[in-house]
C-alpha cells in the first residue's frame, strides 16, 4: 500500500485551518454550544455550529451562490487541502484527480425545507430551487466544479466510520491508476430535526459536557463542518492500512467488530484516535481497546468538537495525522476516570504510528493506520 | 480492431465475470419474469398509489407491487423495515438461489435516496404533533446503508459496504467501480447493484423541475416532455474470471470495461454538446480495448427529457453512428439509484436472448438526432458487446460495457 497524505483542511466549530484548530486543541479548547431551534417546532437542542464567519472567507464561485452550508464547508476544506498539498508536492493537475465526498445526512437544512414546502402549502408549493441541492452528490458537483475535476467523483454515504470507506475507496482508485490524486472530504450539516432524531434514538444529551467512555453512556452532541484529505503517493504522512471492517446488527455485537479492526492494525508505539462520542461506541471502543491495544494513549476529539457524523472519521484522520507530525496529543476532556484507558500526558512523545479507529451510529465500522 | 478477449491481458487487469443477478422492477420478479416483459414490449407505469400526487404534473410511475417483496425473511420486523430493504432482500434472494456459494469480500451498491419515506414519515408526525412511537425505527432504517446491510444479515454475509449515491448514475458507477476492483485484482469478488424506493420527496421534487411528464415517457422521440420516475432493485455478483470458471459457477457474460465523467456544466443540466457523456463512454470503450464498431447494442439512459435526450443522443451518434438504440426507461420508468444495475441486468438479458429490447411509446424521430432507435418492439439480433449509460445530477456520467461469454 503506498498511500500517503499530501494535505489537508479543516472546518471545524473551533475554526478553520489545520494549525490554527490544531493548536486551539492543544490549548485544551473547545468549541462552544449554541441553541439550535427549528421556526415550526418549539423545543431546542444544542449543537457545536462553524462560526458564520468562516464561510464569509471562501472565495466567491457562481457554484456557492445558493449552496447548501454542507456544500460550503466541503468546498473550504476541500480548497485548503489542495493548497497544502501543492506547497508541499508542487501543482496538483485537476484530470489526474479524482474526488470522493464522504456524508451521512447531506443537505439535511435544505431537504428538510423543501418537504416542509410540500407538508405545509402542497405539491404546487414545492421549490425547484432548492430539490438540486438536497441530492447527496450536490456537494461534490460544486466542489469538482470549483476544482475543474471532470474525471471520477464519487459520493459515499453511511455513517461516522463513511470516512474511512472513502479512503479505502481512494486506495483502490488510486491503485487502479487511474489518478494520481485523490480529494477525500467529508462533511455534515447540523439541523434541528438531526437533533430531534438522534434525541429519539437516545444518543443525544441536552447539553455538555460529552464525557467520554463513561459507563453508562450519557450521549452526544452533533456538530458539523468538513474535512479533506489529499491522498497520493507522495507525503509525509503514510497510511500504511485500512480496514473497511464490517456492519454489526446489534449495538451489543460493536465491540466484537472493533476489536477485530484493532486486532488486525494493532501495532507498537501506536496511539489510537478513538471515536468515542458519549454513547454506546465509548464501549465498544474502550474494551476492543483495552483487549488489543492495552497501554495505547487514547484520544478523540468528541469531546471538544462533537460528533460530526459524515466528516467526522476525516477529522480523527487529520488528527492523527497531526499527533505524528507534532508527536503530541491535545488533553481528553472529560474521560471517565475508571474507564482503564491511558489518555494523553505530557510526555507521552513516542508514538510513530497512529491508529484511528471508527465505529459509526449505524451499523458501520473501520479502521486505519498511519506513520510517518 | 480486436476484442478485448483477443489483447490477452494487455488492458492490465483480471477478466470479470458476472456469475449471478437478481431483480425486482417494474418489470416483475426474476430474471424470468424481467425476460417475459422485455419480449412483450410491457409498459409497466401505472397509476401512484403511495402517496397524493393531485397537484403534480405527472401522476404515474413504474411501480413494484408489494406481493413480488420478499417479507419472510425480516421475522416479526416486517412492517418496521424500509420498502427498499425488502426490495434489497428480493433481489438478493434470487442471486443467492443461483449461487448460493458466492461469498463477496467488497458490497458496491449504489442508491439516492435510501430510506427516505421514513423521513417524510418522521417529519409529518412532528408536523401533526402526533404520536412517534415508531419514530426510532424511522431514523434507524431511514440511512442509505441499511437496506444494503439487512439484506446482507438476512442471508449471513457480513461484508464492507461502499454506497454510492452519485445521483442517477449510482447504480452505474456502483457496478464500475465493483468491476475496477475484481480486475484490478485486489477482490476476487463483490457483490453490487443498486436501489431505489419511490418517495414523495423525490417525485414532488422532479414534479417541481418540470422533469418528468403527465404523457406517457418517450425517450428520443421528437415530442419526449419527459420523465417518468420508477423503483426497484437489482444486484450482481462479480467474480474473477478465472476464479468463476475453477469453481465451475455459471457465468452470465463479463463487464469488460468502465467509463466515468464528471460534467462540471450546471447541477442539473448537461453540457449541451454532449461532452460529459462522450467522455464517460470513450473511456468505457478504451477500459475495454476495443472500439465503437464492437458494441452491439445501447441501453442508454433516455430519461425522456428534451436537454438530456439531447446531450446523450448526441454523444450517441458521434461516437457510435448506427448501432441500435433503446431506453428501458420507456418501459419502467426512471428508478435513480436502481436504474443502472436494472439496465445493467435488460443488459444481460438482452445478450442471452440475443434480443434488443424495445424503446416504447415511440413516436416520430428528433429531426436533430439521426439514431437507430428499437422503436416499439424487441427484436432479435446478434448482440455480443451492449453498453449501458447512466447519467445523474451534479454531471455524473457512467457507462458500463457488458460482453456475452463466447459459447
Amino acid at each position: 500500500m503506498n498511500l500517503r497524505v499530501a494535505g489537508m483542511g479543516w472546518v471545524t466549530p473551533l475554526g478553520r485551518g489545520i494549525d490554527l484548530v490544531w493548536d486551539r486543541l492543544v490549548d485544551g479548547q473547545e468549541a462552544i454550544p449554541e441553541a439550535i431551534s427549528d421556526a415550526v417546532f418549539k423545543k431546542s437542542y444544542c449543537a457545536f455550529r462553524v462560526p458564520a464567519e468562516i464561510l464569509a472567507q471562501l472565495p466567491p464561485h457562481p457554484r456557492l451562490r445558493r449552496a447548501s452550508a454542507i456544500s460550503k464547508f466541503a468546498a473550504a476544506a476541500g480548497l485548503d487541502a489542495i493548497a497544502q498539498a501543492e506547497a508541499a508536492i508542487g501543482k496538483i493537475d485537476p484530470d489526474r484527480t479524482a474526488l470522493i465526498f464522504a456524508a451521512s445526512n447531506g443537505g439535511v437544512v435544505y431537504t428538510k425545507r423543501f418537504y416542509q414546502g410540500i407538508v405545509e402549502s402542497g405539491a404546487e408549493a414545492a421549490s425547484p430551487l432548492l430539490f438540486p441541492e438536497t441530492v447527496f452528490n450536490a456537494p461534490a458537483s460544486h466542489l469538482a466544479a470549483i476544482l475543474g475535476i471532470a474525471g471520477a467523483s464519487y459520493t459515499i454515504v453511511g455513517d461516522g466510520a463513511v470516512g474511512l470507506l472513502a479512503v479505502k475507496m481512494a486506495n483502490d482508485l488510486l491503485e487502479n491508476e487511474s489518478a494520481e490524486f485523490c480529494l477525500v472530504v467529508g462533511a455534515e450539516e447540523a439541523d434541528w430535526i438531526l437533533c430531534d432524531a438522534y434525541h429519539k434514538w437516545r444518543l443525544l444529551r441536552k447539553e455538555p459536557p460529552i464525557q467520554l467512555f463513561r459507563d453508562p453512556p450519557r450521549g452526544t452532541i452533533l456538530s458539523e463542518g468538513a474535512g479533506a484529505v489529499l491522498l497520493s503517493h507522495e507525503g509525509a504522512v503514510k497510511i500504511e492500512a485500512v480496514d473497511s471492517g464490517g456492519n454489526f446488527s446489534r449495538r451489543r455485537e460493536a465491540s466484537e467488530i472493533v476489536r477485530s479492526i484493532a486486532h488486525r492494525l494493532a501495532a507498537d508505539d501506536a496511539c489510537v484516535i478513538a471515536s468515542a462520542n458519549g454513547t454506546f461506541v465509548d464501549l465498544a471502543e474502550r474494551d476492543a481497546i483495552k483487549k488489543e491495544l492495552p497501554g495505547a494513549t487514547v484520544y478523540s476529539l468528541k469531546s471538544a468538537l462533537g460528533e460530526s457524523v459524515g466528516a467526522s472519521a476525516i477529522w480523527d484522520v487529520i488528527a492523527a495525522a497531526q499527533a505524528l507530525k507534532t508527536r503530541h496529543l491535545p488533553p481528553v476532556r472529560y474521560p471517565h476516570s475508571s474507564s482503564g484507558l491511558n489518555f494523553p500526558g505530557l510526555d507521552d512523545l513516542a508514538w510513530r504510528k497512529a491508529i484511528v479507529l471508527s465505529c459509526g451510529l449505524n451499523q458501520q465500522a473501520a479502521g486505519l493506520r498511519l506513520s510517518i | 480492431m480486436p476484442r478485448f478477449n483477443d489483447f490477452g491481458g494487455k488492458t492490465g487487469g483480471s477478466r470479470v465475470a458476472i456469475v449471478a443477478a437478481g431483480i425486482v422492477s417494474p418489470f416483475g420478479c426474476g430474471l424470468n419474469e424481467t425476460l417475459g416483459s422485455l419480449r412483450a414490449n410491457k409498459d409497466c407505469v401505472s397509476p401512484v398509489t403511495q402517496f397524493d400526487v393531485t397537484q403534480c404534473r405527472s401522476k404515474a410511475a413504474g411501480q413494484v407491487r408489494d406481493d413480488w417483496l420478499d417479507s419472510t425473511r425480516n421475522g416479526n420486523k416486517s412492517d418496521r423495515v424500509h420498502r427498499a430493504t425488502k426490495m434489497m432482500i428480493t433481489a438478493l434472494d434470487q442471486l443467492c438461489r443461483q449461487d448460493s456459494t458466492f461469498k463477496p469480500e467488497l458490497t458496491v451498491i449504489g442508491t439516492t435516496s435510501g430510506g427516505m419515506s421514513f423521513g417524510q414519515d418522521y417529519y409529518r408526525a412532528l408536523h401533526r404533533h402526533s404520536e412517534l412511537r415508531h419514530s426510532p425505527a424511522w431514523v434507524a432504517n431511514y440511512p442509505p446503508q441499511k437496506p444494503v446491510i439487512d439484506a446482507q444479515t438476512a442471508f449471513e454475509i457480513s461484508t464492507p459496504c461502499q454506497i454510492i449515491a452519485n445521483a442517477c448514475a449510482s447504480g452505474t458507477n456502483a457496478i464500475g467501480h465493483a468491476f475496477e476492483c475484481v480486475r484490478s485484482g485486489k477482490y476476487q469478488r463483490v457483490l453490487t447493484g443498486g436501489y431505489d424506493a419511490i418517495s414523495e420527496l423525490v417525485f414532488v421534487g422532479f414534479d417541481s423541475l418540470q422533469a418528468s411528464t403527465p404523457e406517457k415517457c418517450r425517450p428520443f422521440d421528437r415530442e419526449r416532455s419527459g420523465m417518468v420516475l420508477g423503483e426497484g432493485a437489482a444486484v450482481l455478483a462479480l467474480e474473477n474470471f478465472e476464479s468463476a470458471r475453477g469453481r465451475k459457477a455459471q457465468i452470465l457474460g463479463e463487464i469488460i470495461g468502465y467509463g466515468i465523467s464528471t460534467d462540471n456544466h450546471h447541477l442539473t443540466q448537461p453540457d449541451p454538446s454532449g461532452s460529459g457523456p462522450r467522455r464517460a463512454m470513450e473511456q468505457a470503450l478504451k477500459s475495454a480495448a476495443i472500439s465503437a464498431d464492437n458494441v452491439d447494442y445501447i441501453n442508454a439512459h433516455g430519461t425522456a427529457t428534451v436537454f438530456n435526450d439531447a446531450a446523450e443522443g448526441k454523444a450517441i451518434q458521434e461516437l457510435f453512428g448506427n448501432v441500435p438504440v433503446s431506453s428501458s426507461k420507456s418501459m419502467i420508468g426512471h428508478s435513480l439509484g436502481a436504474a443502472g444495475a436494472i439496465e445493467a441486468v435488460v443488459c444481460l438479458l438482452a445478450l442471452h436472448a440475443q434480443l434488443l429490447p424495445a424503446n416504447i411509446n415511440f413516436r416520430s424521430s428528433d429531426a436533430g438526432l439521426n439514431l437507430n432507435i428499437v422503436a416499439n418492439a424487441a427484436r432479435p439480433a446478434k448482440i455480443d458487446i451492449a453498453l449501458s449509460n447512466s447519467f445523474g445530477f451534479g454531471g455524473t456520467n457512467a457507462s458500463i460495457l457488458i460482453q456475452k461469454l463466447a459459447a
